[in-house]
């Protein structure tokens, strides 16, 4: 028999602190689609996802109704495009954006990742050909989502893949200028990109992954922040080592729903199941903010001094908690700051109590990095590609997944409003301060080395 | 072995268990299974044993009741029926829970739903304490679904029985509280 407690509990959960799956992510595997002729490459590759992908989304409303847990997003992600494409000229990469925009359409998936490179060490053909083709494939396409890993710990910084990104942003805000540049809400530059992340923009199947494989990113920001309000109102003189405990705790019970739901889509489709991110994902919903639970652990605004040790512990304690409830764990797991899809994370932004230099500090604990960070449309490529080198070298050398979603929104200054719509939210233009001072240093191109992995001061 | 079930009730009070389970073992009964229950000021408890060789059901009987009617407990004795349960399919646990404002017929319309769908309740706690206040007023049913009723009509039929009766349900697979609370 259950308890009063563990079902009243778990409503309380649903109904009033936002617990859901946030995306269970399809992983489909395109090399096999591979061929010197796009036609037939995007036939195959259009057979394939509707093979693998076409019951998806009612697998995924079946499994939600049956748990009562809602499953908020499907989605897929594929194979890089650069590599399962890697013939393509930069034409033919733009129809194969096109052909995974209508393959998502035909499967009601919101968003497909995977137009995406490797290029930490170097550039095929087919890397080339992508990137060029990426700020079109942004604007013609809706549900396509772009990652470039420009850096890892092995392999150090390639900066001239990192100015090439900066470029490419200004190429892709330019082109979709009429919505804000909505096309670089779509494209992730990584350090350390991982290969089974279940989460938008940054997901892509990795080469070393099975043929489909289900990966899942849970959320529950508004569960912890909840659990940690209860629990002070309970007891006032809690410390941070106990709250860290409530957010544990928290965080297994969250995992455990997406580790469930996850396995019974993938035995429903038939397919592996992968790993659960132990991500704290917000949306720009009141009550489904990262953001907030700062303020529940007693500090003014995210932003303010104390943020980087708050999401120090924030982080740590999800890991702990959420890599005990789950079998296989993997992705970024770690709490994301979208400053534009997190309502209080922007408005932090709005009143000038988060900057962009604390969101970078901020990044140093945490994943994922400057997420859906809207920057005025003057800013120019080259410094981009040094705001960009700045988060990749924390990713690199502290051995972690790190990332830039940067938005130069065209025609706006700092202090407008840009806004994306939907989960991708709105949020003020941030400064960038000392603007055109790093042109030198990025036109220098070249890799930065691999980090000695001793000496670790 | 023959079985019986024993059941119990009278107003609580300590030594209840204990007079039963007395007489039980003086009369060389064994108890298999036990289960009591306190709603308010009521005790209910049931029992399943087996009677001891050469003892008949009738002379148990009598010597309960010598036990246990000068303690104003009221009792039965029967012998133990084969299970009734889902047919060959099987049947998943599901748990459905209601919450909204007191009134006549809340127990009388969510079970007839259920029973309408041959479908079988295994706990019950039912607590109507809050009056107006709906998260006081709070049904929570643990119920086995067989394999081979159609769980989405199952499921329309108890929502529209709840608007009916102005409840907020929902009905969820038991496996996501254990997952989420039990290690």
């Amino acid at each position: 028999m259950l308890t009063q407690r563990e079902v009243l509990s778990t409503l309380e959960m649903l109904k009033n602190e936002h617990l859901d799956v946030r995306t269970v992510t399809l992983g489909i595997s395109l090399l096999d689609c591979s061929s010197h002729d796009p036609g037939h490459f995007m036939d195959r590759v259009r057979e394939k996802i509707w093979r693998l992908a076409g019951h998806l989304v009612d697998a995924c409303d079946e499994v939600g109704e049956k748990y009562g847990i809602p499953v908020v997003n499907k989605r897929i992600a594929v194979s890089p495009i650069a590599v399962a494409g890697a013939p393509l000229s930069s034409r033919d990469m733009v129809e194969a954006a096109r052909t995974l925009d209508e393959s998502a359409a035909r499967v009601r998936v919101d968003f497909i990742g995977g137009f995406s490179a490797l290029v930490e060490k170097g550039m095929t053909p087919g890397d080339r050909a992508l990137i060029e083709a990426v700020p079109e494939a942004m604007a013609v396409t809706e549900r396509v989502c772009t990652s470039v890993n420009v850096a890892s710990t092995r392999a150090g910084i390639n900066m001239g893949a990192v100015y090439l990104m900066g470029r490419t942003l200004k190429a892709a805000a330019e082109k979709t200028a009429d919505a804000d540049g909505l096309g670089c809400a779509k494209i992730c530059v990584f350090a350390n990109i991982p290969q089974d992340i279940p989460f938008m923009a940054g997901a892509y199947l990795g080469v070393g992954e099975p043929d489909a494989v289900i990966n899942v990113g849970v959320s529950g920001p508004g569960v912890v922040r909840k659990a940690i309000d209860r629990a002070r109102r309970a007891d006032p003189n809690l410390d941070l080592g106990r709250l860290s405990e409530i957010i544990k705790r928290t965080a297994f019970k969250v995992t455990r729903v997406g580790e469930l739901i996850g396995r019974e889509v993938a035995d429903k489709l038939g397919v592996d199941f992968g790993v659960v991110d132990l991500s704290l994902a917000p949306t720009p919903n009141v009550g489904d903010s990262v953001g907030e639970i700062f303020q529940s652990l007693g500090l003014e605004s995210i932003g303010v001094p104390g943020s980087t040790a708050a999401l120090a512990l924030i982080n740590d304690a999800v890991k702990k908690g959420g890599a005990f409830a789950s079998s296989y764990v993997g992705g970024l797991s770690g709490a994301f700051i979208p400053v534009s899809e997190d309502l209080n994370i922007s408005k932090a932004a709005e009143t000038g109590l988060l900057s962009l230099e604390k969101l970078e500090a901020l990044t140093s604990v945490c994943s994922v990095g400057l997420d859906m960070v809207a920057l005025p449309g003057d800013t120019t490529a080259e410094t981009l590609a040094a705001v960009i080198a700045d988060e990749m070298a924390i990713g690199v050398i502290n051995k972690k997944t790190t990332a830039t979603r940067l938005i130069p929104v065209p025609g706006k200054k700092a202090g407008d409003r840009a806004r994306f719509g939907g989960l991708l939210g709105e949020s003020v233009i941030i400064p960038v301060r000392d603007a055109g001072g790093s042109d030198a240093f990025v036109r220098l191109g070249g890799r930065i080395p691999a980090p000695i992995q001793s000496l670790v001061n | 072995m023959k079985k019986l079930v024993l059941s119990v009730i009278g107003a609580d009070r300590p030594g209840i268990v204990a007079a039963v389970s007395a007489i039980l073992f003086e009369n060389r009964c064994n108890i298999e299974d036990v289960s009591q229950t306190l709603l308010q000021t009521a005790f209910a408890g049931i029992f399943i044993i087996t009677l001891a060789e050469g003892l008949a059901p009738d002379v148990l009987e009598s010597r309960l009741r010598q036990g246990l009617e000068s303690r104003g407990l009221h009792f039965h004795l029967e012998p133990l029926e084969a299970a009734g349960g889902p047919g060959a399919g099987g049947a998943e646990p599901f748990v459905v829970t209601t919450m909204g404002s007191d009134r006549l017929g809340l127990v009388a319309g969510v079970t007839g739903v259920m029973a309408r769908y041959g479908v079988n309740i295994t706990g019950l706690k039912a607590v109507f304490r809050g009056g107006d206040d709906p998260m006081r007023n709070v049904m929570i049913y643990e119920v086995d679904v067989p394999s081979d009723v159609d769980r989405r009509a199952f499921r329309e039929a108890l929502h529209k029985e709840a608007d009916a009766l102005g409840l907020d349900l929902s009905i969820q697979h038991r496996d996501i509280f254990e997952s989420i609370h039990r290690v």
